[in-house]
Protein backbone atom coordinates (compact mmCIF):
# COMPACT_ATOMS: atom_id res chain seq x y z
CA UNK A 1 0.00 0.00 0.00
CA UNK A 2 2.76 2.60 0.96
CA UNK A 3 5.13 3.34 -1.63
CA UNK A 4 8.83 2.82 -0.67
CA UNK A 5 11.34 5.97 -1.00
CA UNK A 6 13.38 4.31 -4.41
CA UNK A 7 10.05 4.04 -6.34
CA UNK A 8 8.92 7.48 -6.24
CA UNK A 9 10.20 8.17 -9.71
CA UNK A 10 8.57 8.56 -12.88
CA UNK A 11 7.62 5.96 -15.28
CA UNK A 12 10.41 4.14 -16.77
CA UNK A 13 10.56 5.37 -19.81
CA UNK A 14 14.16 5.10 -21.10
CA UNK A 15 15.22 8.17 -23.17
CA UNK A 16 18.25 7.36 -25.42
CA UNK A 17 21.26 8.40 -24.25
CA UNK A 18 22.70 9.99 -27.95
CA UNK A 19 19.73 12.58 -28.18
CA UNK A 20 19.15 13.05 -24.11
CA UNK A 21 21.89 16.11 -23.86
CA UNK A 22 20.42 17.53 -27.16
CA UNK A 23 16.91 18.27 -26.08
CA UNK A 24 18.22 19.15 -22.01
CA UNK A 25 17.32 22.56 -22.74
CA UNK A 26 13.35 21.99 -23.69
CA UNK A 27 13.34 19.75 -20.18
CA UNK A 28 14.62 22.15 -18.31
CA UNK A 29 12.74 25.08 -20.39
CA UNK A 30 9.80 23.49 -19.33
CA UNK A 31 10.55 22.70 -15.56
CA UNK A 32 11.30 26.23 -15.11
CA UNK A 33 7.81 27.58 -17.11
CA UNK A 34 6.24 25.13 -14.86
CA UNK A 35 7.59 27.20 -11.81
CA UNK A 36 6.13 30.31 -13.09
CA UNK A 37 2.66 30.52 -11.84
CA UNK A 38 4.02 29.21 -8.58
CA UNK A 39 6.34 31.84 -7.73
CA UNK A 40 3.17 34.41 -8.87
CA UNK A 41 0.67 32.27 -6.27
CA UNK A 42 3.76 32.77 -3.76
CA UNK A 43 4.06 36.17 -4.51
CA UNK A 44 0.38 37.34 -4.41
CA UNK A 45 -0.06 35.11 -0.94
CA UNK A 46 3.02 36.86 0.88
CA UNK A 47 1.64 40.29 0.02
CA UNK A 48 -1.87 39.74 0.91
CA UNK A 49 -1.45 38.34 4.18
CA UNK A 50 1.92 39.55 5.69
CA UNK A 51 1.21 42.87 7.80
CA UNK A 52 2.88 43.13 11.04
CA UNK A 53 0.07 43.08 13.29
CA UNK A 54 -2.38 40.10 11.38
CA UNK A 55 1.33 37.99 10.95
CA UNK A 56 -0.83 34.84 12.46
CA UNK A 57 -3.11 34.12 9.52
CA UNK A 58 -0.02 33.81 6.96
CA UNK A 59 1.56 31.29 9.54
CA UNK A 60 -2.27 29.49 9.86
CA UNK A 61 -2.96 29.44 6.41
CA UNK A 62 0.56 27.66 5.36
CA UNK A 63 -0.99 23.94 5.16
CA UNK A 64 -3.39 25.09 2.66
CA UNK A 65 -0.87 27.01 1.11
CA UNK A 66 1.90 23.88 0.69
CA UNK A 67 -1.35 22.09 -1.00
CA UNK A 68 -2.11 24.35 -3.46
CA UNK A 69 1.61 25.27 -4.09
CA UNK A 70 2.17 21.03 -4.99
CA UNK A 71 -1.10 21.22 -7.28
CA UNK A 72 -0.28 24.67 -9.15
CA UNK A 73 2.90 22.73 -10.05
CA UNK A 74 1.87 19.58 -11.18
CA UNK A 75 -1.50 21.00 -13.05
CA UNK A 76 1.00 24.03 -14.91
CA UNK A 77 3.58 21.34 -15.89
CA UNK A 78 1.37 19.05 -17.49
CA UNK A 79 -0.52 21.80 -19.31
CA UNK A 80 2.79 23.28 -20.40
CA UNK A 81 3.70 19.72 -21.70
CA UNK A 82 0.75 19.10 -23.19
CA UNK A 83 1.33 22.35 -24.99
CA UNK A 84 4.34 21.36 -26.84
CA UNK A 85 3.19 17.83 -27.23
CA UNK A 86 0.58 19.16 -29.59
CA UNK A 87 3.42 20.85 -31.31
CA UNK A 88 5.63 17.68 -31.33
CA UNK A 89 3.15 15.76 -32.66
CA UNK A 90 2.15 18.64 -36.00
CA UNK A 91 5.73 17.58 -37.34
CA UNK A 92 4.92 14.14 -36.74
CA UNK A 93 1.87 11.93 -36.03
CA UNK A 94 2.60 8.91 -33.57
CA UNK A 95 1.58 5.62 -34.69
CA UNK A 96 1.70 1.86 -33.79
CA UNK A 97 3.88 -0.57 -35.20
CA UNK A 98 7.44 -2.54 -35.39
CA UNK A 99 10.04 0.37 -35.70
CA UNK A 100 14.21 0.39 -35.48
CA UNK A 101 15.69 1.45 -32.78
CA UNK A 102 18.13 3.85 -34.86
CA UNK A 103 18.01 7.77 -34.64
CA UNK A 104 16.95 7.69 -38.20
CA UNK A 105 13.88 6.00 -37.82
CA UNK A 106 11.77 9.17 -36.89
CA UNK A 107 9.10 7.09 -34.93
CA UNK A 108 11.69 5.82 -32.59
CA UNK A 109 13.38 10.22 -32.66
CA UNK A 110 10.53 11.34 -31.70
CA UNK A 111 9.14 8.66 -29.78
CA UNK A 112 12.12 9.61 -27.41
CA UNK A 113 11.40 13.22 -27.26
CA UNK A 114 7.82 12.78 -26.48
CA UNK A 115 8.99 11.12 -23.57
CA UNK A 116 11.65 14.32 -22.36
CA UNK A 117 8.28 16.14 -23.04
CA UNK A 118 6.18 14.29 -20.42
CA UNK A 119 9.06 13.46 -18.27
CA UNK A 120 8.23 16.57 -15.38
CA UNK A 121 4.85 16.25 -14.96
CA UNK A 122 4.82 12.31 -14.83
CA UNK A 123 7.81 12.65 -12.07
CA UNK A 124 5.63 15.44 -10.10
CA UNK A 125 2.44 13.51 -10.22
CA UNK A 126 4.20 10.40 -9.07
CA UNK A 127 5.88 12.18 -5.79
CA UNK A 128 2.87 13.90 -4.89
CA UNK A 129 1.75 12.83 -1.49
CA UNK A 130 -1.58 13.54 -1.55
CA UNK A 131 -3.95 10.59 -3.13
CA UNK A 132 -6.36 13.19 -5.39
CA UNK A 133 -5.39 14.05 -9.11
CA UNK A 134 -2.28 11.21 -9.23
CA UNK A 135 -2.32 9.18 -12.51
CA UNK A 136 -5.55 9.25 -13.77
CA UNK A 137 -5.71 13.16 -13.80
CA UNK A 138 -2.49 13.62 -15.61
CA UNK A 139 -2.38 10.48 -18.10
CA UNK A 140 -6.09 11.84 -19.16
CA UNK A 141 -3.87 14.95 -20.80
CA UNK A 142 -1.69 12.59 -22.46
CA UNK A 143 -4.75 10.44 -24.69
CA UNK A 144 -4.89 7.74 -22.00
CA UNK A 145 -8.35 7.39 -21.05
CA UNK A 146 -8.51 5.39 -17.43
CA UNK A 147 -11.99 4.36 -16.76
CA UNK A 148 -14.37 6.13 -13.15
CA UNK A 149 -13.18 3.63 -9.49
CA UNK A 150 -9.90 2.41 -10.68
CA UNK A 151 -7.04 2.02 -8.75
CA UNK A 152 -4.27 2.61 -10.82
CA UNK A 153 -1.98 5.27 -8.15
CA UNK A 154 0.83 2.82 -6.80
CA UNK A 155 2.08 1.17 -10.90
CA UNK A 156 3.52 2.58 -13.35
CA UNK A 157 1.20 3.53 -16.78
CA UNK A 158 2.90 4.26 -20.07
CA UNK A 159 1.60 7.37 -20.93
CA UNK A 160 0.79 6.42 -24.45
CA UNK A 161 -1.46 4.14 -26.47
CA UNK A 162 -2.97 2.82 -23.52
CA UNK A 163 -7.09 2.57 -22.77
CA UNK A 164 -8.17 1.26 -19.32
CA UNK A 165 -11.63 0.93 -18.84
CA UNK A 166 -14.13 1.67 -15.37
CA UNK A 167 -13.63 -0.32 -11.91
CA UNK A 168 -10.64 -1.85 -12.88
CA UNK A 169 -8.07 -2.64 -9.92
CA UNK A 170 -3.89 -2.12 -11.03
CA UNK A 171 -1.83 -3.56 -8.36
CA UNK A 172 1.10 -2.36 -6.70
CA UNK A 173 4.48 -2.33 -8.45
CA UNK A 174 3.07 -3.59 -11.43
CA UNK A 175 4.00 -1.86 -15.06
CA UNK A 176 2.17 -1.48 -18.19
CA UNK A 177 4.25 -1.04 -21.06
CA UNK A 178 3.03 0.10 -24.02
CA UNK A 179 7.13 -0.01 -25.65
CA UNK A 180 9.11 -2.55 -26.36
CA UNK A 181 12.81 -2.58 -27.11
CA UNK A 182 14.29 -6.35 -28.15
CA UNK A 183 17.91 -5.40 -29.43
CA UNK A 184 17.81 -3.52 -32.62
CA UNK A 185 13.78 -3.38 -33.04
CA UNK A 186 11.77 -1.10 -31.20
CA UNK A 187 7.96 -2.27 -30.91
CA UNK A 188 4.68 -0.05 -30.03
CA UNK A 189 1.84 -1.34 -29.61
CA UNK A 190 -1.59 -0.63 -28.08
CA UNK A 191 -2.96 -2.12 -24.97
CA UNK A 192 -6.48 -2.41 -23.89
CA UNK A 193 -8.02 -3.36 -20.52
CA UNK A 194 -11.24 -3.77 -20.62
CA UNK A 195 -14.39 -2.81 -17.73
CA UNK A 196 -14.24 -4.80 -14.26
CA UNK A 197 -10.18 -6.49 -15.38
CA UNK A 198 -8.18 -7.09 -12.10
CA UNK A 199 -4.04 -7.05 -12.32
CA UNK A 200 -2.31 -7.98 -9.58
CA UNK A 201 0.65 -6.44 -7.76
CA UNK A 202 4.29 -7.12 -9.52
CA UNK A 203 2.42 -8.03 -12.97
CA UNK A 204 3.66 -7.00 -16.52
CA UNK A 205 1.60 -6.09 -19.50
CA UNK A 206 3.69 -6.47 -22.79
CA UNK A 207 2.73 -4.14 -25.87
CA UNK A 208 -0.15 -5.57 -27.71
CA UNK A 209 -2.15 -7.19 -24.68
CA UNK A 210 -5.72 -7.20 -24.77
CA UNK A 211 -7.66 -8.00 -21.30
CA UNK A 212 -11.08 -8.49 -22.03
CA UNK A 213 -14.00 -7.65 -19.67
CA UNK A 214 -13.54 -8.92 -16.19
CA UNK A 215 -10.71 -11.27 -16.88
CA UNK A 216 -8.18 -11.55 -13.87
CA UNK A 217 -4.47 -11.84 -14.34
CA UNK A 218 -2.54 -13.00 -10.65
CA UNK A 219 0.00 -11.30 -9.00
CA UNK A 220 3.70 -11.76 -10.04
CA UNK A 221 3.00 -12.85 -13.66
CA UNK A 222 3.44 -11.30 -17.25
CA UNK A 223 2.08 -11.33 -20.55
CA UNK A 224 3.71 -12.33 -23.25
CA UNK A 225 3.34 -10.15 -26.66
CA UNK A 226 -0.32 -9.30 -28.20
CA UNK A 227 -1.52 -11.73 -25.90
CA UNK A 228 -5.79 -12.06 -25.22
CA UNK A 229 -7.10 -12.62 -22.07
CA UNK A 230 -10.19 -14.12 -21.88
CA UNK A 231 -13.47 -12.62 -20.78
CA UNK A 232 -14.36 -13.97 -17.02
CA UNK A 233 -10.87 -16.47 -16.72
CA UNK A 234 -8.04 -16.60 -15.01
CA UNK A 235 -4.31 -16.34 -15.87
CA UNK A 236 -1.14 -16.79 -14.38
CA UNK A 237 2.56 -17.18 -14.77
CA UNK A 238 5.73 -16.30 -16.95
CA UNK A 239 4.29 -16.10 -19.39
CA UNK A 240 0.50 -15.89 -18.57
CA UNK A 241 -1.42 -19.18 -19.07
CA UNK A 242 -5.35 -20.28 -18.47
CA UNK A 243 -5.71 -21.71 -14.85
CA UNK A 244 -6.91 -25.09 -14.46
CA UNK A 245 -9.91 -24.73 -12.90
CA UNK B 1 2.30 -21.34 15.98
CA UNK B 2 -0.97 -23.18 15.20
CA UNK B 3 -3.95 -22.12 13.29
CA UNK B 4 -7.52 -23.62 13.31
CA UNK B 5 -8.17 -25.87 10.38
CA UNK B 6 -11.57 -24.83 10.09
CA UNK B 7 -10.80 -21.46 8.86
CA UNK B 8 -8.86 -22.22 5.17
CA UNK B 9 -10.00 -19.51 2.93
CA UNK B 10 -10.47 -20.53 -0.57
CA UNK B 11 -9.58 -18.25 -2.91
CA UNK B 12 -8.80 -18.37 -6.19
CA UNK B 13 -5.80 -16.14 -7.55
CA UNK B 14 -3.71 -13.64 -5.39
CA UNK B 15 -4.82 -10.30 -6.27
CA UNK B 16 -3.15 -6.56 -4.58
CA UNK B 17 -3.61 -4.54 -1.78
CA UNK B 18 -5.14 -1.18 -2.08
CA UNK B 19 -8.09 1.04 -1.49
CA UNK B 20 -10.72 2.60 -3.36
CA UNK B 21 -11.01 6.57 -2.97
CA UNK B 22 -13.84 7.22 -0.26
CA UNK B 23 -14.56 10.71 1.07
CA UNK B 24 -13.24 9.94 4.17
CA UNK B 25 -9.65 10.32 2.52
CA UNK B 26 -10.16 14.09 3.05
CA UNK B 27 -8.81 13.22 6.36
CA UNK B 28 -5.32 14.46 5.45
CA UNK B 29 -6.05 17.90 4.59
CA UNK B 30 -7.12 17.59 8.72
CA UNK B 31 -3.60 16.01 9.33
CA UNK B 32 -1.78 18.65 7.81
CA UNK B 33 -4.05 21.73 9.63
CA UNK B 34 -3.06 20.10 13.29
CA UNK B 35 0.69 19.12 12.30
CA UNK B 36 0.62 23.39 10.79
CA UNK B 37 -0.81 24.58 13.90
CA UNK B 38 1.44 23.10 16.21
CA UNK B 39 4.14 23.78 14.61
CA UNK B 40 3.13 27.54 14.87
CA UNK B 41 2.15 27.61 18.03
CA UNK B 42 5.65 26.22 19.08
CA UNK B 43 7.68 28.20 17.12
CA UNK B 44 6.25 31.27 18.32
CA UNK B 45 6.73 30.25 21.95
CA UNK B 46 9.96 28.95 21.33
CA UNK B 47 11.91 32.23 19.38
CA UNK B 48 10.00 34.52 22.14
CA UNK B 49 11.43 32.69 24.45
CA UNK B 50 14.59 32.24 23.77
CA UNK B 51 14.93 35.71 22.38
CA UNK B 52 13.50 36.89 25.87
CA UNK B 53 16.16 34.40 27.52
CA UNK B 54 18.73 35.62 25.49
CA UNK B 55 18.42 39.52 25.79
CA UNK B 56 15.14 40.11 27.82
CA UNK B 57 13.17 41.72 26.02
CA UNK B 58 9.92 40.60 23.84
CA UNK B 59 10.63 39.53 19.85
CA UNK B 60 7.65 40.82 18.02
CA UNK B 61 8.72 40.52 14.35
CA UNK B 62 9.93 37.66 11.88
CA UNK B 63 12.02 40.15 10.12
CA UNK B 64 15.54 40.58 9.49
CA UNK B 65 15.87 42.46 12.77
CA UNK B 66 17.29 39.04 14.91
CA UNK B 67 20.53 38.78 16.30
CA UNK B 68 23.86 36.45 15.10
CA UNK B 69 23.00 33.72 17.81
CA UNK B 70 19.62 33.25 15.84
CA UNK B 71 20.79 32.82 12.56
CA UNK B 72 23.51 30.45 13.59
CA UNK B 73 20.68 27.65 15.43
CA UNK B 74 18.76 28.73 11.94
CA UNK B 75 19.41 25.31 10.58
CA UNK B 76 19.13 22.88 13.98
CA UNK B 77 15.49 25.02 13.81
CA UNK B 78 14.31 24.13 10.45
CA UNK B 79 15.31 20.56 11.10
CA UNK B 80 13.56 20.75 14.34
CA UNK B 81 10.70 21.86 13.07
CA UNK B 82 10.18 19.05 10.07
CA UNK B 83 10.65 16.39 13.15
CA UNK B 84 7.85 18.04 15.51
CA UNK B 85 5.38 18.64 12.05
CA UNK B 86 5.59 14.86 11.49
CA UNK B 87 5.47 13.44 15.09
CA UNK B 88 2.56 15.93 16.05
CA UNK B 89 1.06 14.19 12.99
CA UNK B 90 1.83 10.65 13.44
CA UNK B 91 0.79 11.14 17.06
CA UNK B 92 -2.72 12.60 15.73
CA UNK B 93 -3.04 9.97 13.41
CA UNK B 94 -2.38 7.38 15.71
CA UNK B 95 -5.33 8.60 18.33
CA UNK B 96 -7.73 8.63 14.93
CA UNK B 97 -6.45 4.93 14.43
CA UNK B 98 -7.22 3.47 17.71
CA UNK B 99 -10.31 5.40 17.90
CA UNK B 100 -11.80 3.32 14.41
CA UNK B 101 -10.36 -0.05 16.01
CA UNK B 102 -12.57 0.75 18.79
CA UNK B 103 -15.51 2.09 16.92
CA UNK B 104 -15.27 -1.17 14.85
CA UNK B 105 -12.78 -3.94 16.19
CA UNK B 106 -9.76 -4.88 13.90
CA UNK B 107 -11.29 -8.63 11.74
CA UNK B 108 -9.71 -11.60 9.99
CA UNK B 109 -12.43 -12.90 7.18
CA UNK B 110 -13.73 -12.43 3.70
CA UNK B 111 -15.99 -8.98 3.85
CA UNK B 112 -18.61 -7.84 0.96
CA UNK B 113 -18.15 -4.83 -0.25
CA UNK B 114 -20.16 -2.12 1.57
CA UNK B 115 -19.76 -4.32 5.01
CA UNK B 116 -18.91 -2.17 7.80
CA UNK B 117 -15.48 -3.86 8.09
CA UNK B 118 -14.86 -2.80 4.41
CA UNK B 119 -15.93 0.56 5.26
CA UNK B 120 -13.33 0.16 8.24
CA UNK B 121 -10.68 -1.18 6.66
CA UNK B 122 -10.54 2.15 4.26
CA UNK B 123 -10.59 4.41 7.03
CA UNK B 124 -8.02 2.66 8.40
CA UNK B 125 -6.02 2.92 5.31
CA UNK B 126 -6.72 6.46 4.39
CA UNK B 127 -5.61 7.38 7.99
CA UNK B 128 -2.22 5.62 8.15
CA UNK B 129 -1.57 6.82 4.18
CA UNK B 130 0.12 10.54 4.83
CA UNK B 131 2.16 10.07 8.17
CA UNK B 132 3.77 7.36 6.73
CA UNK B 133 4.40 8.85 2.98
CA UNK B 134 5.92 11.65 5.60
CA UNK B 135 8.19 9.01 7.74
CA UNK B 136 9.43 7.51 4.02
CA UNK B 137 10.27 11.03 2.91
CA UNK B 138 12.41 11.96 5.83
CA UNK B 139 15.98 10.87 5.80
CA UNK B 140 16.04 8.86 8.93
CA UNK B 141 15.71 5.44 7.69
CA UNK B 142 14.39 3.96 11.29
CA UNK B 143 11.55 6.43 11.79
CA UNK B 144 8.75 4.54 9.51
CA UNK B 145 9.16 1.85 11.96
CA UNK B 146 8.26 4.12 14.86
CA UNK B 147 5.36 4.54 12.67
CA UNK B 148 4.26 1.14 12.23
CA UNK B 149 4.55 0.54 15.79
CA UNK B 150 2.14 3.48 16.31
CA UNK B 151 -0.05 1.52 14.02
CA UNK B 152 -0.49 -1.85 16.51
CA UNK B 153 2.33 -3.19 13.85
CA UNK B 154 4.45 -5.31 16.13
CA UNK B 155 8.13 -4.91 14.72
CA UNK B 156 10.47 -6.65 17.15
CA UNK B 157 13.83 -4.82 17.38
CA UNK B 158 16.74 -3.99 14.41
CA UNK B 159 14.00 -4.68 11.81
CA UNK B 160 15.04 -3.69 8.19
CA UNK B 161 11.85 -2.29 6.51
CA UNK B 162 12.13 0.72 4.64
CA UNK B 163 12.00 -0.57 0.93
CA UNK B 164 9.03 -2.12 0.74
CA UNK B 165 5.03 -1.90 0.21
CA UNK B 166 3.92 -2.75 3.75
CA UNK B 167 0.54 -2.73 5.11
CA UNK B 168 0.12 -1.09 8.95
CA UNK B 169 -2.84 -3.64 10.08
CA UNK B 170 -2.58 -7.80 11.19
CA UNK B 171 1.60 -7.66 10.99
CA UNK B 172 4.03 -9.35 13.05
CA UNK B 173 7.71 -9.32 12.95
CA UNK B 174 10.02 -10.89 15.12
CA UNK B 175 13.58 -9.60 15.84
CA UNK B 176 16.47 -9.19 13.78
CA UNK B 177 14.31 -9.76 10.61
CA UNK B 178 15.82 -8.45 6.99
CA UNK B 179 13.25 -7.58 4.13
CA UNK B 180 14.92 -6.73 1.12
CA UNK B 181 14.46 -4.31 -1.73
CA UNK B 182 10.96 -3.78 -3.56
CA UNK B 183 8.93 -6.29 -1.50
CA UNK B 184 5.37 -6.49 -0.68
CA UNK B 185 4.12 -7.73 2.54
CA UNK B 186 0.39 -7.36 2.27
CA UNK B 187 -2.07 -8.46 5.17
CA UNK B 188 -5.07 -7.85 2.83
CA UNK B 189 -5.81 -8.50 -0.76
CA UNK B 190 -8.25 -6.35 -2.60
CA UNK B 191 -11.01 -7.75 -5.11
CA UNK B 192 -13.80 -5.96 -6.95
CA UNK B 193 -16.74 -7.30 -5.08
CA UNK B 194 -14.80 -8.72 -1.30
CA UNK B 195 -12.09 -7.84 0.80
CA UNK B 196 -9.31 -10.65 2.35
CA UNK B 197 -7.99 -9.91 5.52
CA UNK B 198 -5.47 -12.17 7.30
CA UNK B 199 -2.92 -12.10 9.75
CA UNK B 200 0.76 -12.35 8.72
CA UNK B 201 3.40 -13.84 11.39
CA UNK B 202 7.47 -13.24 10.41
CA UNK B 203 9.04 -15.35 13.03
CA UNK B 204 13.03 -13.99 14.09
CA UNK B 205 15.88 -13.87 11.99
CA UNK B 206 14.38 -14.47 8.82
CA UNK B 207 15.23 -13.15 5.18
CA UNK B 208 12.44 -11.90 2.84
CA UNK B 209 14.16 -12.32 -0.59
CA UNK B 210 14.31 -8.89 -2.92
CA UNK B 211 11.15 -8.73 -5.11
CA UNK B 212 8.89 -10.97 -3.21
CA UNK B 213 5.40 -11.59 -2.03
CA UNK B 214 4.64 -12.36 1.23
CA UNK B 215 0.58 -12.82 1.17
CA UNK B 216 -2.04 -12.56 3.81
CA UNK B 217 -2.28 -15.42 6.13
CA UNK B 218 1.45 -16.40 5.73
CA UNK B 219 3.43 -17.60 8.97
CA UNK B 220 7.07 -17.62 8.48
CA UNK B 221 8.81 -19.61 11.12
CA UNK B 222 12.22 -18.71 12.90
CA UNK B 223 14.93 -18.61 10.70
CA UNK B 224 13.36 -19.13 7.53
CA UNK B 225 14.66 -17.89 3.94
CA UNK B 226 12.15 -16.94 1.38
CA UNK B 227 14.20 -17.03 -1.76
CA UNK B 228 14.34 -14.16 -4.50
CA UNK B 229 11.50 -13.33 -6.77
CA UNK B 230 9.20 -15.74 -5.41
CA UNK B 231 5.96 -15.59 -3.44
CA UNK B 232 3.60 -17.18 -0.86
CA UNK B 233 0.12 -18.86 -1.88
CA UNK B 234 -2.52 -17.46 0.83
CA UNK B 235 -1.99 -19.76 4.32
CA UNK B 236 1.43 -20.88 3.81
CA UNK B 237 3.53 -22.44 6.14
CA UNK B 238 7.09 -21.93 5.38
CA UNK B 239 9.19 -24.06 7.87
CA UNK B 240 12.06 -23.04 9.81
CA UNK B 241 15.74 -23.01 9.18
CA UNK B 242 14.94 -23.78 4.81
CA UNK B 243 15.52 -21.75 2.20
CA UNK B 244 11.99 -21.60 0.08
CA UNK B 245 11.57 -20.88 -3.40
CA UNK B 246 8.39 -20.98 -6.55
CA UNK B 247 5.83 -19.39 -7.45
CA UNK B 248 4.05 -19.76 -5.43
CA UNK B 249 6.66 -21.45 -3.04
CA UNK B 250 7.23 -25.52 -3.57
CA UNK B 251 11.13 -26.31 -3.58
CA UNK B 252 12.81 -25.90 0.06
CA UNK B 253 16.87 -26.15 0.03
CA UNK B 254 18.72 -26.40 3.05
CA UNK B 255 21.00 -23.24 4.78
CA UNK B 256 24.33 -24.48 4.22
CA UNK B 257 27.63 -22.75 5.31
CA UNK B 258 30.63 -22.03 2.90
CA UNK B 259 32.62 -24.66 3.27
CA UNK B 260 29.46 -27.66 3.38
CA UNK B 261 28.57 -26.41 -0.45
CA UNK B 262 32.64 -26.17 -1.74
CA UNK B 263 32.23 -30.25 -0.60
CA UNK B 264 29.51 -30.95 -2.04
CA UNK B 265 30.79 -29.09 -5.66
CA UNK B 266 33.92 -31.18 -5.71
CA UNK B 267 32.02 -34.23 -5.09
CA UNK B 268 29.71 -33.40 -7.87
CA UNK B 269 32.99 -32.94 -10.04
CA UNK B 270 33.80 -36.61 -8.78
CA UNK B 271 30.98 -38.15 -10.62
CA UNK B 272 31.89 -41.03 -13.39
CA UNK B 273 31.98 -38.55 -16.20
CA UNK B 274 34.79 -36.42 -14.99
CA UNK B 275 36.59 -39.17 -13.22
CA UNK B 276 38.96 -39.95 -15.60
CA UNK B 277 40.20 -36.22 -15.59
CA UNK B 278 40.10 -35.87 -12.19
CA UNK B 279 42.34 -39.34 -11.55
CA UNK B 280 44.31 -37.86 -13.60
CA UNK B 281 45.09 -34.58 -11.92
CA UNK B 282 45.25 -36.47 -8.69
CA UNK B 283 47.79 -38.03 -10.14
CA UNK B 284 50.16 -35.78 -11.52
CA UNK B 285 49.58 -33.76 -7.99
CA UNK B 286 51.17 -37.23 -6.07
CA UNK B 287 53.96 -36.86 -8.56
CA UNK B 288 54.72 -33.32 -7.57
CA UNK B 289 54.75 -33.64 -3.77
Amino acid sequence: MFQPVSLKGDSPSPIDERIRGKYLILYIGIIILSLVPLSIFEYSYVIYFWSKTDYWLFFILLPLNVLAAIYIVQFSATLISVLILKIVNLLHVPKEGNFKRSLEDRDYLFWNIRNIVKKCPLYVTASNPFPWFKNRFTLWFFGVKIGKKTICDNSWISSEFVSIGANVIIGMNSTILSFGIEQDNFILRKIRVGNGALIGAKCFLLPGTVMEQNSKLSAHSYTSYDQVLRENSIYLGHPAKLKNT
Amino acid sequence: MERDNYSKFEMDFISTSGVYKTPFSLIIIVQLFVGGIVLFLVNLWFINGLYYLLTGSDFYSFGLKAEWYYWLLLPLNIYGNILLFTFTIILFSAGIFKLLNKLSPPREGIFERGSKDWKYMHRRFWVAYFPIWLARALPLPWIDIVVYRFFGTRVGKSVVLYEGYVDPLFIEIGDFTMTSLNICIFSHLIYQDKILIKKVKIGKACVVGPHTIVSPGTIMQDFAVLGVNSYTSIEQELEGNLIHIGTPVSLTLPIQSVEESKNKAEKVKLEPSNAEANQNEIDLNLKEE
